[in-house]
């Protein structure tokens, strides 16, 4: 293609996506005094305009219902106003279609630190049994490396992005490197005496905020926005705790509102760069560049790999194992809430806390799977406490009252009276969920789309069963109200739609042989050695933890190796 | 709370830049720019004058504002919606956007026709009880609607052909367009309310600080676990 601008430079490494993988490998690849281009597909991160920390509705006179009443129409933010998300489940002119009989949503962030601005920060480890599930109970796959591979690179991912949280030694979520965790509220008070008394385990939760100053970052501030984004960078996000200070080093380049197609790829069986369509200019672009690295989220990589398509990879690359989009998976989700009257009248404090739940439930059944009709586990997080009222925050509440002197009352009474429950649970992976290229549709940057194809299983829809049950029973032994499903809401609500947990993984997972897997256990593809996928397409299962901090260790331990393997000459 | 301790003497622009520099500046944040930046931006839109009515016609916006005092009244613990400046974020929404706009103009006419149908006035004109009245048949109308939206074929008597009984659709509600109206301007008004400094104070809500220690209030705590089943 020789009408394209091909960059004079030519990088140690390009890394596609600057999310939690990008943002690990652009830090320990600086680190190493390698020469790093970094490419996003959204624009870069202002942190004193995109983050609405510590703002009140009243600082917009839209109240946060978004210019013209948005949200009143269910186009606003998908997590409101003052959320720093900058995407969504859908993208303006970036479709993607999903098969008949599927359900799938697939969430894009396109930023600087993509979806690490807003997640919910929870920072669990594997457990040593997650890594050898199919040896656990014949489903799925094991992964090709094992707790003790990991378990250092977990220790440097928590050590640099800083995780609060306490030693316990519950072997379904080992500890890590902790600062001090905040104590636990009222009413997750009350719930850890119900789960004591269910044989339920109850900890203090795992979240990536730091609690005492780290690297020029600021301990939290307990003003519980984290979902707003952290303008102390309290809160880890990959763009304020690693990318920038990774442009410091001078050895970062980024460029922004680069959408890439495709990896270029030479004749003796090597990446040599990317291929993007430069957002602002609508021309595309060259980056040359030793070593390519994809880090544009599970998904978003698996359609890179298949839009590169040429004679010696007809099916795209890294693809020799038509693996390629299989085995794509998201996270069970199913929630419940109910009412508390203990908490009626309780005098108000500020339940803000280091922004989520102080205290989580891990998996408390893992050796008691021959009582259980599903396999795996989940892990639960709780809601509840006096939240910022925000708009549509009573909508509910008004029309069950009405109007008038005995709406107002009754809303004052139950505010912070609620408490719920969310399921966070392992799915196990299935043929009929993958994603491969739509050949009729493009995006308006003329990429081929991906096409979804998705189905829980009864695996799936059991656990979910199980979920409902233990939550109603947590909320009956607090002395609470459930508020219950109705059949026609269970047929509806009760499991996720998929890709709504925003936990989608796999698509080129890593494996023992190029014969069934895309990657080995470095990240690095079975069939070029200079190629390299460091997000969450990597995961040969997608255990109940929350795969970012999981992310960041394969990320950082794929760049040690990488490193090593250039200075062998091997890459 | 005796953690909380705020700050009014510096400059407010310079400590958001620095707050906004963050990481990039390589220096901890300040605790006091934090704090500073909490109270301020709580503080600085309590600030109102007068409002210029922009979508609605002076008609339309009383009845607008009788509407929010009596959605949301004021008591002994707060003022109304009215004096929450529900109206002017109806007319601030209406002026961005045609379809709310409508919503209302018709919503407001339809309303007025009805009440003059009732009781020969306007709903601004009306009697405060005949208000309240139409105000309680269009939620009890409301209530009607929801159940029904489950079992919209009845096993009944045709209304029309006399000799047919049969799975037929119930008849809709009469007041069905001022249900959807009322449920838009209770909706916004509500969301003026609560959103504002007023319904913050109403629901004593006390978050949105910066803290350098979360505590977490004895008080709090043995109130709650003396009246839950573990006391």
């Amino acid at each position: 293609m020789p009408q394209n601008a091909i960059s004079q430079e030519i990088f140690d490494a390009v890394v596609v996506g600057s999310g939690a993988g990008g943002g690990t490998a652009v830090h320990v690849l600086t680190a190493k005094g390698l020469k790093v281009a970094l490419l996003e597909a959204g624009p870069m991160l202002d942190v004193g305009t995109e983050f609405k920390e510590h703002k009140v509705p009243t600082d917009y006179d839209h109240r946060g219902a978004e210019e013209g009443g948005k949200s009143y129409f269910g186009k606003g933010k998908p997590f409101g106003f003052f959320s720093t998300t900058s995407g969504g489940w859908e993208l303006e002119g970036e479709p993607y279609t999903v098969g008949e009989g599927s359900q799938f949503q697939w969430f894009r962030s396109r930023i600087l630190g993509g979806r690490t601005n807003h997640y919910g920060r929870m920072s669990f480890r594997f457990a040593e049994y997650d890594f050898k599930p199919y040896d656990k109970d014949g489903l799925g796959f094991n992964w090709p490396i094992s707790y003790q591979d990991i378990s250092p690179y977990y220790d440097k991912a928590e050590e640099f992005i800083g995780v609060a949280g306490t030693i316990e030694n519950v072997p379904s979520c080992p500890d890590g490197k902790f600062h001090a965790a905040p104590p636990p509220k009222v009413h997750e008070m009350l719930v850890k005496k119900a789960c004591d008394k269910l044989g339920v385990i109850c900890i203090a939760n795992r979240r990536a905020v730091i609690t005492k100053n780290l690297n020029g970052r600021a301990a939290c501030h307990y003003c519980g926005q984290c979902g707003r984004g952290c303008q102390s960078a309290s809160a880890y996000s990959s763009a304020q705790v690693q990318v920038f200070p990774a442009m410091k080093t001078g050895r970062l380049k980024v460029f922004d509102l680069a959408m890439v197609r495709e990896v270029l790829t030479d004749e003796n069986g090597k990446a040599t760069g990317v291929l993007y369509v430069d957002k602002k200019t609508r021309t595309e672009k060259i980056i040359k560049a030793k070593v390519v690295i994809l880090a544009a989220s599970a998904c978003e990589s698996t359609r890179i790999l298949l839009n590169s398509k040429s004679k010696e990879f007809p099916n795209g690359l890294a693809n020799g194992s038509g693996m390629l989009g299989r085995y794509l998976m998201d996270t069970v989700g199913f929630g419940l809430s109910g009412t508390v009257p203990a908490l009626e009248g309780m005098p108000h404090y500020n339940t803000d806390g280091y922004g989520g739940a102080h205290l989580f439930m891990p998996w408390w059944l893992w050796d008691k799977h021959n009582k259980l009709d599903f396999p795996r586990g989940y892990h639960i997080e709780i809601g509840g406490g006096y939240s910022m009222p925000g708009v549509g925050s009573y909508h509910g509440a008004a029309r069950r009252y009405g109007y008038g002197a005995n709406m107002k009352s009754k809303i004052r009474e139950g505010y912070g009276n609620t408490i719920g429950f969310a399921g966070r649970g392992e799915m196990i992976p299935n043929i009929h969920s993958y994603c491969e290229l739509d050949p009729n549709v493009v995006d308006r940057w003329g990429i081929p789309v991906l096409k979804f194809h998705f189905k829980w299983t009864d695996y799936e829809w059991k656990q979910a069963r199980h979920m409902e049950k233990t939550f109603a029973e947590i909320i009956t032994a607090m002395g609470g109200k459930v508020a219950g499903l109705s059949a026609s809401q269970r047929e509806s609500q009760g499991i996720s739609i998929p890709g709504t947990i925003i936990h989608e993984v796999g698509g080129a997972r890593m494996g023992k042989s190029a014969k069934d897997s895309v990657l080995n256990g470095y990240c690095q593809t079975h069939e070029m050695k200079n190629l390299f996928v460091m997000d969450g397409a990597s995961f040969a299962s997608n255990p109940d933890k929350n795969p970012t901090l999981t992310i960041n260790a394969l990320a950082w331990r794929a760049c040690d190796y990488l490193a090593e393997e250039m200075k062998k000459g091997n890459v | 709370m005796s953690n909380f301790v705020p700050l009014e003497t510096i400059d407010r622009r310079a400590l958001i830049r620095s707050l906004a520099l963050g990481l990039t500046a390589m220096g901890a944040m300040d605790m006091e720019a934090a704090q500073h930046v909490h109270v301020e931006t709580g503080a600085e839109k309590a600030k109102s004058g007068t409002y210029k009515v922009k979508t609605f016609t002076p008609g339309e916006y009383k009845t607008i504002q009788q509407l929010a005092v009596l959605i949301v009244p004021a008591d002994t613990v707060s003022g109304s919606a009215l004096d929450a400046g529900a109206p002017e974020f109806i007319d601030t929404l209406a002026s961005q956007n045609v379809q709310i706009a409508d919503i209302f103009h018709g919503g407001l006419a339809w309303l007025d026709a009805e009440m003059r149908k009732r009781y020969q006035a306007t709903f601004v004109a009306a009697k405060p009880e005949q208000q309240t009245q139409m105000l309680d048949a269009l939620v009890e109308a409301g209530r009607e609607l929801a159940e029904r939206q489950s079992e919209e074929l009845v096993y009944q008597k045709s209304p029309i052909y006399k000799d047919f009984t049969g799975y037929t659709v119930r008849r809709a509600n009469e007041l069905g367009a001022g249900v959807a109206f009322f449920d838009w301007v209770r909706k916004m008004t509500v969301d003026a309310f609560y959103t504002s400094p007023i319904g913050f104070k109403d629901l004593n809500y006390i978050g949105n600080q910066a803290l350098a220690k979360y505590v977490v209030p004895k008080e709090a705590m043995e109130y709650a676990l003396k009246r839950s089943p573990f006391a």
